[in-house]
């Protein structure tokens, strides 16, 4: 077990150094910073002296190690744009991100599991087919149209919900939360499900194919059989062994929910990393984007890792390769 | 915990009692900083208007008025101007204003490391004569130079030497970077970038307040959509601008207004007039044929602005026929007409010019620089379409727009041009005149048009004292950019804010947005 | 009894024709399909053809005529005086192609690495599986911006247009193996302990050819619900990544392109400029990933 997490663990950081090097190298794709930093009337003068107190003159090899040396130190820099520490903006954004993922994986999970039992255990019933089929409507539209007709809807229309940002924030010590205002919860709302909405559907479908496979199993035949209640036989026996693959594709979810926050914090003009990340891309804010891109896959192969690493507890012959074997 | 969510509810229930009188509005770009000098940008220098004050400022209709100076004057023949600063005026943390201010924002303006220094390139010393007077010598005499300056926000020498902020540092920021301290009508209460700004007006202001508001708030939003959306639900009082197809259904509401205008930004095509060669499509490599007036001419005369302006414009724009709008000073009144739209008579002049059978290049264009940049483009290659002219279109964000420019990448180039000082020597200064890196001329010439009269005339404009001979300068030079189609003026760019029913406020013609005009009812 | 006969009395079809819900779906993508890919000769014009637009028909309503030049558009026109028809047929031309296409790349590119890790295993499995990592580290749509950037650097100017497809459909076809690939491995894992492939083996057949004659079409089951549902994620995909600007571009738009130039009309009137794109998507990505729903269960024999 040691050895194979040690492996693990450099496999980990090749991954992310590799990561790093393509995620360094798109900048000088994405646009040319200077322009954004300078106003209309600047000279050639200036262009080129800011140009070499960014360091942007150097050979990329350069600036790729310099990059990394610093961000081991937790310095990635100041951002081009808001002219402050990238660490430090990042800090102030994540709450916002991280609240909105943790509310839209919450919904995802609870109603996607509720609904994925429901349609498992009437399988043929109407309801739980007019469910299933219109569970797809969410995931064939994408996902900024989504959030464009429910702010149409729920704010300019009906006016229950606020159209944009997070409502009155509270400070408790360096984290800024919106669950302790009600306008903050309310505009938590339309984001978290629009965020949520394709993840609910896939752990809805997923649970709902586990759950069928498992109450054919022989074990809730004798349970049945034994003169055991429906009820205990959905909750107790069935839906309990369908929640391991459960919680294992939502960990692996989880990333994606705060990839894919990006377009729902435009939509919504929600405070949060994806956000910043936009505006980086805009600005070409290289430092700001580099972090940003770190951050994330340092999340993703970290939950990749642990999901690993409990695989291979659990079932040593197959690691990871169950992990979406399953259902995608 | 108990506590703490009792805590936050008294919290939000002052919140929201704050919130009636808070005016909010939204804009799509936030300020980057809340450094007057260390960024030449109109969001910024709009912002800042707010709470930092120049010498002089603009008025409604953008006239220069006084402001921390009460009265200039030219210093001899031209060797400078003295200004007669306003006395009692305090900054917001309570320090008196004295002329030690205005020169030490000079230094501080016109560093190397301000972004702002080009105003300041015809100034050759500032000289604090006394506490209340300060003479601004210029290298030549400068009609225009009170004009030029009204952006230049003066800071408290003592503020920023405290705070060591004596330099504006955009690479890595500093104090004044967050924070601000000027003699503006708001203070700064609150900043958190990309989020929200929030404004309160400052009691010791020496100026009388024309407006209501007890509190303001700023907030970037950047999706048009989300922005019409939270004006439609209340959820901001003012969003600037309302994209244009939104205009008509707003105003026909009674709860909104649409304010219109336009701008001092006028929307052009551009030429390669140095390449000697077409770089895009099939036609590559062939001789460039806008080196051509008569091709030039013919593309002006293809462009049908008025169906431009009609459809894709919702009739909210003027169609301009120089390269300042009739808005600016120095505007050319002689020389108003632009091409009459003729589909015939550009067909003639390519045959005349021996390309009867139309060409093919590339037209650049940026599609998120100016309201509808792109749609105006796809309409622009329809309407050369109509004539032979095959242009091949590539659309791209600003931030690749520019770099692709510089790098003489296109054959044609849409360009928008607001003149800083409000004057028509600018434009010519920088898009006209014969591109010199050592003298800061043509910067923005891509093309490199060369027409050694007007690059004789700009800086005769530049000195001339006389308004008469300086406008017959003027003229001479829309005359002759008029008669060699240098640049195909398009329009002017209009101006569109939506507000609450219940919002007065004044729209100038910079897009600035200036709270002191604010009245919630 | 023919070929085409038994196919109809088979298991399989069997299941299809008792489905409704298939057979609908079924019937919508193939019109969809039709419409597509008959474009040129169904649409009343070439919206590509800038010659033929007339700025003056912008923005006339359905089944009115135009104010100016009292042309009628079944579906209206947009901004340009596109006709809106015409405008979708060939947007759905350009995010099918792009949908096709991509999952096609992802397919190849997964099951030859998935076969490959799986039957293969050690160093060759642990790099495939590691790329893998990287992959799934960056999200799709950071990919896709990612290979939009650097083949924009990379591609002459007048290239691009025609390139920006091609772009999409590798950033997107690079987002989607990974699944293939984890799937097949997983599958090939488990199959190549299996007697048969041990028979094969003993009896000298090369690795090769035991990969491609005997595990993969028993992995085959698996992949196409997985490509039938990544369709419908390929054409999604397009269409969030025009939002965020990399999409087809306006000149040649794609459906996604079109919902997000109508999605800043919704507020101005101009209703049918979003409705009929967004309609047509969500026809589109609704049927096949029904279908993909119903081809999950009818190949899982355990769910009959």
């Amino acid at each position: 077990m040691l050895a194979y997490t040690i492996k693990r663990l450099f496999q980990a950081v090749v991954v992310l150094l590799v990561v790093g090097l393509v995620a360094f190298s798109m900048f000088r794709f994405i646009g040319d910073p200077i322009d954004n930093m300078l106003g209309q009337e600047a000279t050639q003068e200036d262009i080129t002296r800011l140009r070499s107190q960014l360091g942007l003159d150097q050979p990329f090899p350069v600036q790729y190690v310099k990059f990394l040396g610093n961000a081991l130190r937790g310095d990635f820099g100041v951002s081009y744009r808001q002219g402050r520490p990238v660490a430090e903006i990042i800090a102030e954004r994540a709450p916002a991100t991280l609240e909105l993922a943790a509310v839209s994986g919450l919904f995802a999970i609870t109603i996607g599991i509720a609904m994925g039992v429901f349609t498992a255990i009437r399988r043929k019933g109407l309801a739980a087919n007019i469910i299933m089929a219109l569970s797809l409507i969410g995931v064939s539209l994408p996902t900024f149209l989504i959030g464009i007709l429910l702010i149409y809807i729920f704010s300019v229309e009906l006016g229950w919900l606020p159209s944009f940002g997070r409502g009155e924030t509270v400070k408790v010590g360096d984290w800024t939360t919106g669950f302790l205002t009600e306008s903050g919860l309310k505009a938590l709302i339309l984001p978290a499900i629009t965020l949520g909405l394709y993840q609910m559907t896939l752990i809805m479908r997923l649970v709902r194919s586990e759950m069928l496979e498992v109450l054919r199993q022989d074990y809730i035949r004798f349970a049945r059989a034994r003169g055991l209640s429906d009820r205990i036989v959905h909750f107790r026996h069935a839906l309990k062994n369908t929640l391991v693959p459960v919680i294992t594709v939502t960990g692996l979810q989880l990333g994606s929910i705060i990839a894919f926050a990006i377009i729902t914090e435009t939509v919504f003009q929600w405070p949060g990393i994806g956000l910043l990340f936009i505006n980086a891309i805009q600005f070409v804010d290289i430092p700001v984007m580099a972090a940003y891109l770190l951050l994330i896959s340092v999340m993703f192969v970290a939950i990749n890792f642990i999901v690993d690493l409990l695989y291979f507890a659990v079932d040593p012959r197959l690691r990871d390769d169950a992990v979406t074997a399953g259902e995608t | 915990m108990k506590r703490l969510i009792l805590g936050s509810l008294l919290f939000a229930l002052a919140g929201t009692a704050a919130q009636a009188e808070t005016f909010r509005w939204a804009s799509v770009t936030d300020p980057q900083t809340m450094d007057p000098h260390a960024v030449s940008s109109a969001p910024v220098l709009g912002f800042l208007n707010n709470v930092y004050e120049g010498l002089v400022r603009r008025d409604k209709d953008m006239r220069i008025e006084p402001s921390l100076a009460v009265s200039w004057e030219p210093i001899g023949n031209g060797e400078g101007w003295r200004f007669k600063l306003r006395e009692g005026v305090k900054f917001h943390d309570g320090a008196d204003f004295t002329a030690e201010d205005v020169k030490f924002s000079y230094e501080r303006a016109s560093s190397e490391e301000s972004d702002v220094s080009s105003w300041f390139a015809p100034v050759s010393e500032v000289i604090v004569v006394d506490d209340y007077t300060v003479d601004i010598m210029t290298k030549q005499p400068n009609p225009i130079f009170p004009d030029s300056i009204a952006n230049w926000m003066i800071m408290d020498s003592g503020w920023a030497a405290g705070n060591g902020t004596e330099r504006p540092d955009k690479e890595n920021g500093n104090f004044a970077t967050l924070n601000a301290n000027g003699t503006g009508a708001f203070m700064l209460s609150e900043r958190q970038p990309g989020l929200k700004t929030v404004l309160v007006p400052f009691d010791g202001w020496w100026g009388e307040a024309e407006h209501n508001v007890t509190r303001a708030e700023f907030t970037p939003i950047q999706n048009p959509a989300t922005a019409v959306a939270a004006l439609l639900s209340g959820d901001v009082d003012m969003i600037n601008p309302v994209p244009i197809q939104d205009a008509e259904r707003l105003k026909a509401r009674d709860d909104l207004k649409v304010l219109q205008g336009i701008e001092a930004r006028v929307i052009m095509l551009g030429f390669g007039h140095e390449a000697d060669a077409l770089k895009y499509t099939g036609d590559a490599g062939k001789p460039n044929p806008f080196k051509d007036p008569r091709v030039r001419e013919a593309v002006a005369k293809a462009i049908n602005v008025d169906a431009i302006l009609a459809t894709i414009m919702r009739g909210n724009a003027e169609p301009a026929s120089q390269l300042v709008s009739p808005a600016m000073r120095g505007y050319s009144t002689a020389n108003t007409d632009r091409p009459s739209y003729d589909v015939e008579g550009a067909k003639a002049l390519l045959a005349e010019a021996g390309y009867s059978d139309g060409f093919s290049f590339g037209l650049k264009c940026p599609n998120d620089r100016y309201l509808n940049d792109e749609a105006v483009c796809q309409a622009v290659v329809g309407m050369l379409a109509q004539i032979g002219l095959t242009a091949e279109l590539d659309a791209m964000p600003v931030r690749n727009y520019w770099p692709e420019l510089r790098a003489d990448n296109y054959d044609m180039y849409l360009l928008g041009w607001s003149p800083g000082t409000f004057d028509a020597e600018h434009p010519i200064r920088f898009l006209v005149t014969t591109p010199n890196t050592e003298k800061k001329l043509g910067s923005w010439n891509f093309g490199g048009y060369s027409n050694a009269r007007v690059d004789e005339l700009l800086p005769m404009i530049q000195s001339e004292i006389d308004d008469a001979k300086r406008q017959a300068m003027l003229d001479e030079v829309a005359g002759i950019l008029q008669d060699e189609t240098v640049y195909v003026p398009l329009y002017v760019q209009p101006l569109v804010w939506g507000t609450g029913g219940n919002v007065e406020l004044t729209q100038r013609p910079d897009n600035f947005f200036i709270l002191r005009w604010v009245n919630v009812n | 009894m023919t070929a085409l006969s038994a196919a109809w009395q088979s298991d399989f079809m069997w299941s299809f024709r008792r489905s409704p819900l298939a057979v609908i779906s079924f019937l919508v993508v193939m019109a969809l399909i039709f419409g597509a890919v008959f474009a040129p000769l169904i649409a009343p014009h070439n919206p590509y053809d800038p010659a033929t637009l007339n700025l003056l028909n912008g923005f006339t309503p359905p089944m009115q005529p135009s104010a100016m030049t009292g042309d009628v558009f079944w579906l209206g026109t947009d901004g340009q005086g596109r006709d809106m028809l015409s405008t979708i047929l060939y947007g759905m031309r350009v995010s099918l192609f792009v949908g096709f296409m991509a999952v096609l790349f992802a397919l190849v590119l997964g099951v030859s690495l998935g076969l490959l890790a799986g039957y293969v295993g050690g160093w060759v499995e642990a790099v495939i599986m590691r790329i893998a990592d990287v992959q799934l580290t960056f999200p799709a749509i950071l990919v896709a911006m990612l290979i939009f950037g650097i083949a924009k650097g990379f591609t002459p100017v007048h290239l691009r247009d025609q390139m920006a497809i091609w772009v999409l459909i590798l950033a997107i076809g690079l987002s989607d193996w990974v699944q293939f690939a984890r799937v097949v491995r997983g599958a090939t894992l488990v199959e190549k302990n299996k007697e048969y492939v041990q028979a094969a083996r003993l009896i000298g057949r090369r690795r090769s050819s035991i990969m491609l004659r005997h595990i993969l079409p028993n992995v085959l089951g698996p992949v196409l619900v997985i490509a039938t549902i990544s369709l419908a994620l390929a054409i999604i995909a397009e269409a969030t990544l025009s939002f965020l600007g990399v999409g087809a571009p306006p000149t040649q738009p794609s459906l996604g392109t079109l919902i997000r130039i109508g999605q800043g009309f919704l507020f101005s009137g101009e209703w049918w400029i979003l409705l009929f794109p967004g309609l047509t998507l969500l026809a589109l990505a609704l049927s096949v990933n029904l279908l993909g729903d119903w081809l999950r269960d009818a190949l899982n024999p355990r769910l009959r």
